[in-house]
């Protein structure tokens, strides 16, 4: 049996690309289980799904703590998430990079794959800009990276996909052609004990939310030129994350660490004065601890 | 440097787990800076319930309560009882619920807090149909939307049924104020929260709260489409005082066109242009009852 | 105020009453109505100066009550049959609030057919919410239970809501003097809920919450482990209640006659009136019978029945409800506590009394008989009429 666990954000279709490559090893003769890990569904939060592959009825309703491949559809979440845990000795990193895999910083040593889905995804007009949608893409490198499913068989399972088959499908073949193997960047970690926090007598939550991080479920950030700004604050009042602090003079501050980059400040700007551009790599991320 | 035209404090923390662009929480963060840190939050199962983030964690300033989806209407009039009965003064108690569950399960619960004169503010924030769960028609879906409950496929074209006037059915209870908001034009929005405040007995808000996952746009958009909502005549801005008297408290010039709301979403983009001026003519119709109702009548 | 003949609803309201409740909301619901109307009359006439929400629903009457307990109010509710069933979510929203909302029931037949008699398959559907579960007998026993439960759910180790049940008419319409403690006495005995832990205005404080699965677990672990200390709260809260009233009702198993019989019957609520009776009587002709009444049934306690079992030969469980698919829930859970008992007699689950019938002595003393003869593996309907032949013709 074969254990894949995808790691992605809200939205990049992480868990339709559990059920395709659910479908695409059914195509293969094999027996197939995918499931979605339910959490908070949100656009831009972080999602896990998970996929058995057997040559026979799977015996196991878990989730996969122990993976043989895990998929990583957005570099933001390595470092948020703990993406490599559990991952078996010998197991695969595949990873949404644009990076050689020698240039993915890896908490313990691994065998990584990369590939960019988002730059395929883009040129094949998958999504939108802001949220690419990045899945069949990575399912086409998975093929190739693993062996665990064909590429014929990952194409076919694309009928299952709601929109742009062809485009899905060809985005499919671009990641089988792109992936490159090697190793990453070793960078240990401490490890945690798993511990149950201390609790208050009944359940009452008292730490504020801004503790929490959630840069990482943007694509795109905001950039202001402030010699254009005439302190209008028109995006701060707009601002649905209070992401945007007024300083002393009255000019716009971005709190990078809770900006989601919906993008409302620059769609609202009167002068224009912001824009927004792609976020080479989100730091921080959002979880509990 | 421009003023500030609304107030600089804020009750709701950043960090918190809204979807990029979400009405419902610039609707939160707007309606705390009127109500300040004194209020309690009264929250059946919706989008906030995730929003407000998990144990340990809490995305409000104030206090907040959870409870269960039909049950608003009943909580803040036990929190007002509570709040009476101990003798906390400046407190303001704030149901903060969805569509769904208001104008559907909720209903008789808010039915009943108006009734009983609760001395509180029920909120609707109506993104027009259930998010939370992943899109399913409630009875606050306009006519014509797409959800996953009311596909596009088939003999189904979207919801065949109009939205449900719960401003209609507030009204009928002859609150102290009722009022509609949309967080696209702040001011008025704030303006409505701070009269509100300013009240004692049942009040309600009916705040208008895109949604760029569940009526399918670029997050970018949401205040434009608030704005584009409420000049098409789709969503009017007024208040009722207790006397009755209804005014229109956004007024322009001629209504734009729908079609310009209706084309930026994909929740409608299967409408035909019939269809469209359907609709059309019906928020037409909508707009001039609405002109016939408020006091003064225009000139 | 001494001595009153009062209906086992006016227990309940004279008990809200001295317990000096700050909120109350109830829907009416027949055999409900004269607890709330009575409490109505306190409130109007001043002698309990609370916050009387009249709502549109139970489901919004427990709502209202524990939303009012959120912010640290003592709170009362009451209702009955069809409205328990109806406040079901909130029991459970309740009790993981960890709020000691104290509810007054009328144990009530369930439709259909709609029927207004005792039954306790309305709160016997009740039993896995969280709540402490009471069962009375009497009116002094439904007016002193609701004082108690008060002081044992606001304990800071419970912290749990907790209802006491009554039988339909049998107690909640029935007239019998009762003992009224003076207000003093009361005071005494239960002092202003220390409200910790409860929404606090002006603090960024979420009540409720949602989690994953690791804080989940830990919460209800949480309800458990409280439902687990009730025992001794309990034990000591009725002995200070006992320095105070000088009445005890017997802890959560409140036995008769047990000493040396060698068959005991367990009872809940009025029918155990009636049984002790029977107890007497049979005593008096030679046999060795004795009496268990199952006063607290959440938590079940099984610690109590396992001693008892341990010099008895033959138990009996009469249930007034039926589990469908199983026996009697009493009896159900009676054979699971004595499943890992050193001594285990055989337990015979009868059923009886349900929509109203009542429970006469002649059908104690058929039970008793039938215990004596050896009992049965399956359960007994005891007060089934045998049906008329059909006519031929």
């Amino acid at each position: 049996m074969l254990e894949v666990r995808f790691h992605g954000r809200g939205g990049q279709g992480a868990v339709l690309a559990s059920e395709l490559l659910a479908h695409a090893a059914f195509l293969d003769g094999k027996w197939p289980q995918s499931f979605p890990f339910f959490g908070v569904e949100r656009r831009g939060a972080p999602v896990t799904a998970y996929v058995r592959i057997d040559d026979r009825p799977i015996a196991l309703r878990t989730s996969i703590t122990v993976p043989d491949v895990v998929v990583v559809l957005e570099t933001g979440l390595l470092r948020t998430v703990p993406v490599t845990d559990g991952l078996r000795e010998g197991g695969l990193l595949l990873v949404n990079s644009a990076l050689p895999p020698e240039l993915i910083e890896v908490p313990i040593p691994v065998r990584t794959a990369t590939v960019d889905a988002t730059g395929i995804a883009r040129a094949r007009g998958l999504g939108s800009p802001t949220m690419p949608i990045v899945n069949t893409a990575m399912l086409g490198a998975l093929a190739r990276a693993t062996g665990v499913v064909s590429l014929d068989a990952v194409r076919g399972s694309i009928v299952h996909v709601p929109a742009k088959p062809r485009e899905n499908r060809e985005a499919a073949a671009d990641g089988f052609a792109a992936v490159r193997s090697g190793e990453g960047r070793h960078l240990p970690v401490a490890r945690r004990a798993e511990r149950a926090p201390p609790l208050p007598e009944g359940p009452i939550a008292a730490v504020p939310s801004s503790t929490l991080v959630t840069s990482s479920w943007r694509t795109l950030r905001p950039v202001i030129r402030l010699e254009k700004c005439t302190r209008c604050n028109f995006c701060w009042k707009y601002c649905p994350d209070d992401a945007i602090e007024l300083d002393p003079s009255g000019f716009p501050v971005i709190r990078e660490a809770h900006c989601k980059g919906c993008g409302i400040c620059a769609a609202e700007c009167p002068p224009k004065t912001i824009e927004m551009v792609l976020d080479a790599g989100a730091r921080g991320g959002w979880g509990v601890r | 440097m421009a003023k500030l035209t609304i107030p600089a404090e804020e009750y709701m923390y950043p960090g918190h787990a809204a979807c990029p662009g979400c009405g419902a929480a610039l609707a939160m963060r707007l309606l705390l800076k009127g109500l300040g840190p004194r209020t309690i939050v009264s929250m059946p199962a919706c989008c906030w319930t995730v929003i407000a983030t998990p144990y340990p964690t809490t995305a409000l300033a104030t206090g907040l309560l959870d409870h269960p989806i039909e049950a608003t209407g009943a909580s803040i009039s036990g929190l007002r009882a509570a709040a009476d009965a101990m003798g906390l003064k400046d407190l303001e108690i704030v149901g903060f619920a969805g569509d769904g569950g208001t104008a559907d399960i909720g209903l008789q619960s808010l039915s009943g807090m108006l009734e009983r004169r609760t001395d509180a503010i029920y909120v609707m924030y109506d993104n027009e149909a259930y998010m939370n769960t992943g899109i399913q028609r409630s009875g606050s879906t306009p006519a014509g939307a797409w959800t996953t409950t009311t596909p596009v496929a088939g003999a189904s074209h979207g919801k065949p049924e109009p939205k449900k006037d719960v401003m209609g059915i507030v009204r009928a209870h002859h609150p102290v104020y009722a009022a509609t908001l949309n967080p696209s034009f702040p001011e008025d929005f704030l303006r409505k929260v701070e009269r509100a405040r300013g009240l004692h007995g049942p009040r309600f808000l009916h705040v208008f709260s895109p949604c760029p996952p569940g009526w399918k746009y670029s997050s970018e958009r949401t205040i434009e489409l608030g704005r584009l909502a409420t000049d098409s005549g789709i969503f009017p801005l007024y208040e009722v005082g207790e006397d009755g008297v209804l005014s229109i408290t956004r007024r322009g010039g001629a209504l734009k066109p729908v079609a310009e709301y209706f084309r930026a979403q994909g929740r409608f983009a299967h409408l035909t242009e019939a269809e469209i001026a359907a609709i059309q003519a019906a928020a037409r119709a909508n707009w001039e009852r609405l002109l016939r109702l408020a006091t003064p009548p225009p000139a | 105020m001494g001595r009153q003949v009062i209906s086992g609803n006016a227990a309940q309201a004279h008990a809200a009453r001295l317990a000096r409740v700050q909120v109350v909301s109830a829907y009416p619901i027949t055999p409900q109505t004269t607890i709330v109307e009575t409490i109505a009359d306190f409130v109007a006439s001043g002698e309990l100066p609370a916050q009387y929400v009249k709502v549109e629903s139970e489901h919004s009457a427990l709502q209202c009550v524990l939303s009012a307990s959120a912010l640290g109010a003592r709170t009362y509710t009451a209702t009955s049959s069809q409205g328990l069933l109806l406040m079901h979510e909130v029991l459970h929203w309740a009790a993981g609030m960890r709020a000691p909302i104290v509810m007054g029931v009328v144990n009530r037949a369930v439709a259909p057919p709609w029927s207004l008699g005792s039954d306790h398959a309305d709160t016997m559907s009740q039993r896995d919410t969280g709540w402490i579960q009471f069962y009375a007998e009497s009116n002094q026993e439904v007016l002193d239970t609701v004082l108690l439960a008060y002081r044992l759910a606001e304990d800071p180790a419970v912290r749990l809501p907790a209802m006491v049940a009554e039988d339909a008419f049998y107690l909640s319409h029935t007239f019998e003097p009762v003992e009224i403690p003076s207000a003093g006495e009361v005071d005494r005995f239960l002092p202003p809920r220390d409200a910790r832990a409860v929404l606090v205005p002006g603090r960024g404080l979420r009540l409720g919450s949602f989690t994953g699965p690791v804080e989940y677990v830990q919460f209800r672990r949480q309800v458990a482990d409280a439902m687990e200390r009730v025992p001794a709260v309990l034990r000591n809260v009725e002995r200070e209640f006992e320095e105070i009233t000088h009445r005890h009702h017997g802890g959560p198993l409140s036995t008769y006659r047990t000493d040396d019989a060698d068959t005991v019957l367990v009872t809940m609520g009025t029918a155990t009136t009636t049984a002790r009776g029977v107890v007497d009587q049979l005593r008096a002709e030679g046999h060795r019978v004795g009496l268990a009444k199952l006063r607290v049934f959440r938590p079940f306690p099984a610690e109590e029945l396992r001693a008892l079992a341990d010099s008895v030969g033959r138990m009996g469980v009469l249930d007034r409800s039926f589990t469908f698919g199983e026996h009697g829930a009493a009896a159900t859970e009676v054979r699971g506590a004595l499943y890992g008992a050193p001594r285990r007699p055989s337990v015979s689950s009868y059923l009886g009394g349900l929509g109203g019938r009542d429970i006469t002595p002649g059908l104690v003393r058929k039970v008793y008989r039938s215990l004596e003869s050896g009992g049965s593996e399956l359960p007994t309907w005891v007060d089934l009429l045998p049906e008329e032949a059909p006519a031929h013709g």
